[in-house]
């Protein structure tokens, strides 16, 4: 009886730990997130901003964006199912926590502030 | 006046006009091809709830319109999206591009 004592609560904690664990490479970190986006603001924090190659259009708004397709978008571009130049080249630079945390940052509700 | 600057008169008129009819796009004929063919992922009003489908309520037009031709060309995969963007003609992606990207928004630029 007493071994049970000390593994429940033992085998709760790993649980918990293990939970959290997963929780946050899913979640990211928004705090974390906003030290990683210098490289995304010089295009996505300008509001208007266009590309210049190779076609010519604004870039997508991604503040407010779900975070999970954030993610998504930056794991096909590191995979290069994405093709634009650019964000392929940034992308292949970020590991996966490094994406769950800048999708956390940009993923917050009611973000809005931009640079005219 | 003169025939001459008549007849430059009325052509300009109707490049004009020409101009503006080809490049126009029809909103409520975009909304009409959203309520097909992506509302049930997106939302109507591009307000997708689901975490899995991108938000499209005023996120640029022209972003979305090319989103939409890469889909279609192929250049972009998601095998979900070349069935819909496939079956979308140039005209249909421009309405839709107008329609959505004019929808109120969560979406903005961020510093």
């Amino acid at each position: 009886m007493i071994k049970f004592r000390v593994l429940v609560p033992a085998l709760a904690a790993a649980l918990a730990a293990g939970t959290a664990l997963a929780q946050g490479a899913s979640a990211g970190d928004p705090t974390k997130g906003s030290q990683k986006v210098q490289m995304c603001q010089g295009c996505h924090g300008i509001e208007g901003w266009r590309t210049a190659f190779p076609e010519v259009y604004r870039v997508p708004k991604i503040a407010g964006q779900h975070q999970a397709y954030l993610v998504k978008a930056l794991q096909a571009y590191k995979s290069g199912e994405r093709t634009h130049p650019s964000m392929r080249a940034i992308a292949a630079s970020l590991a996966d926590n490094d994406m769950a945390d800048v999708a956390a940052y940009y993923g917050q509700p009611g973000l809005k502030a931009a640079v005219k | 006046m003169t025939l001459n600057s008549r007849i430059l008169i009325g052509l300009a008129v109707a490049a004009a006009f020409g101009a503006g009819g080809a490049r126009a796009a029809d909103v409520a004929a975009g909304q009409a091809k959203a309520k097909e063919v992506c509302a049930a992922c997106h939302g109507i009003d591009g307000n997708s709830p689901s975490p899995d489908f991108p938000k499209l309520a005023g996120q640029h037009g022209d972003y979305l319109a090319k989103a939409l031709r890469d889909y279609k060309a192929g250049t972009r995969k998601n095998a979900i999206m070349a069935g819909f963007a496939g079956a979308l003609s140039a005209k249909d992606i421009d309405n839709l591009a107008a329609y959505y990207s004019a929808q109120p928004s969560v979406l903005a630029a961020k510093y």
